[in-house]
């Protein structure tokens, strides 16, 4: 058949998410020259601040993984101590061409899973006890290559540089007096007075908000789209993600027969759909992965053509 | 249910769904088939809610009745079997799945006919992979939607991966219920 000449790639490229991506970047590097030029033309201590700043983001890129670690509770394994997961994981980043990361695994009972570190070489993917219990291997192999995606597309650094003016942006409003030299308009010989940056900054701080969240959120969707290649196995992966959110509330385990009374029987009006509460979350809602990985697996089966 | 009916504390039981997508499986069985080599294990099921009223059990009998006639036509056999939630299944076994619809529909037709069509819960179809291993499209009378169904070794597990696979291979022939949070499990299915 055609179907199975043609599949030289299982999975075709997503373009519109790139370009989104793009357009974020651009937004977020227009803010951001906008600030730093603000900042220059009103304020001789611009350099200073500028300065602290790039020091703070320094310490933040190369202690940020330990700190996250030790905050989560995590600790570093061997093989010995985990071997499966390591074998996993090995396995994974053989399929993506990657450095071993090192291996953590908090001990706690809420699922979740996390990549930590600055680059490629310096990675540290961390499972917790919660999710390795919660999830079947395949489900769990989908959450991993999701993280080792993360690591792969460098988001921890992205994420890192993106947010570098948004922070000098929050120190000006926390200690904007003490960089204004304790004038508020009175004396305009520093050429233009401190007020204005204080707004600048407020705004920038808002601005860059948003659209970082929006380059989270596609990140995200880059990272699930990432495994579901890496694994050949989208749907293990919204298998996954379905349980970890509200484990089975979404697909019930209650049998339909036991459900009757509640709503097997029952026509409920369906839920609104929530809009602006998606502005504020840096992950995207799980109907939207789970539907981007349902495409994907169609996508595979051949249901649908990979150019889509 | 409307806003006057949670208002008032009203409570309808709804009845099946006005568009009738039972048949849409015979199409997608062909697909499956061909594509996907996926078999029908010839045995499909009805399950609805008894009644102890008497006319109740005089349709269910007309209904057994109707579906044998045809069935000596179409060497449909059937069977009623009650499980442990009380609810009550009709299972009819035939090699053709084409049959098989025909036939899970004049069960139904019969009782909502007898206006007891508030009572049926699900049409049951059971197929099995290319290893054996099986799975089964369930059909929701009330919300006129089908759903896969793969049960998984252990007490009460299901292979939502598999599930998932399973619409992203068939969503286009089949209506696929839209909400993931109604694809209710049917554990120990008799079939």
């Amino acid at each position: 058949m055609m179907l199975s000449i043609m599949r030289r790639t299982s999975f075709g490229r997503d373009p519109g998410l790139q370009a989104r991506m793009l357009l974020t970047i651009f937004l977020l590097g227009a803010v951001y020259v906008v600030f730093v030029a603000v900042l220059f033309a009103a304020t001789h201590s611009a350099a200073l601040i500028i300065l602290v700043a790039g020091g703070l983001f320094l310490f933040q890129l190369f202690a940020s993984d330990k700190i996250a670690l030790a905050a989560a509770g995590a600790r570093e394994v061997s093989p010995a101590d985990a071997p499966e997961l390591h074998a996993m994981i090995e396995r994974l980043c053989l399929q993506a061409d990657l450095p071993k990361p090192r291996v953590a695994i908090a001990q706690t009972p809420m699922p979740n899973a996390f990549a930590m570190g600055r680059s490629q070489k310096h990675a540290t993917v961390c499972a917790t006890t919660g999710i390795m219990e919660l999830l079947s291997p395949s489900e769990l192999e989908g959450v991993m290559a999701h993280e080792l995606s993360h690591v792969i597309n460098r988001d921890v650094m992205i994420m890192t540089i993106a947010s570098f003016f948004a922070s000098v942006a929050s120190m000006i409003l926390n200690f904007g007096f003490l960089f204004g030299g304790g004038g508020w308009g009175d004396d305009d010989e520093e050429g233009g007075g401190f007020l204005p940056v204080i707004l600048v900054s407020l705004m920038v701080y808002v601005i860059s908000f948003f659209l970082m969240q929006a380059l989270s959120r596609y990140r995200e969707f880059a990272a699930d789209r990432g495994a579901a290649i890496l694994t050949s196995r989208p749907s293990a992966l919204a298998s996954a993600l379905l349980k970890i959110s509200g484990t089975m509330e979404r697909i019930p385990s209650q049998d339909l027969r036991t459900a009757e009374g509640l709503n097997a029987f029952f026509i409920i009006p369906a839920k609104t759909k929530q809009s602006i509460a998606g502005f504020f979350s840096t992950h995207p809602p799980v109907e939207q992965r789970i539907a981007r990985l349902q495409r994907l697996e169609q996508q595979l089966q051949g249901t649908i053509g990979a150019a889509a | 249910m409307g806003f006057l009916d949670a208002l008032l504390g009203r409570r309808k039981v709804a009845g099946p769904a006005k568009s009738d997508r039972l048949f849409a499986i015979s199409t997608a069985y062909v697909t499956l088939q061909t594509s996907f080599d996926i078999r029908s294990r010839g045995v499909a099921g009805l399950v609805f809610q008894p009644l102890s009223t008497g006319d109740f059990a005089q349709i269910v009998r007309d209904m057994e009745e109707i579906v044998r006639s045809t069935g000596e036509e179409t060497g449909t056999d059937l069977e009623t079997r009650d499980d442990e939630f009380g609810y009550r299944w009709m299972v009819l076994r035939d090699p053709d799945v084409e049959d098989l619809v025909v036939g899970v529909n004049a069960v139904s037709e019969a009782l909502q006919s007898g206006g007891y069509g508030d009572r049926l819960l699900a049409a049951v179809f059971a197929f099995e992979d290319a290893n054996g291993k099986p799975l089964y499209f369930i059909y929701n009378y009330k919300r006129g939607w089908w759903y896969p169904f793969v049960p998984a070794p252990g007490a009460q597990q299901r292979s939502v991966e598999r599930e998932l696979q399973l619409k992203a291979q068939i969503g286009g022939e089949l209506p696929i219920e839209p909400e993931l949070e109604r694809w209710f499990p049917l554990w120990g299915v008799p079939i």
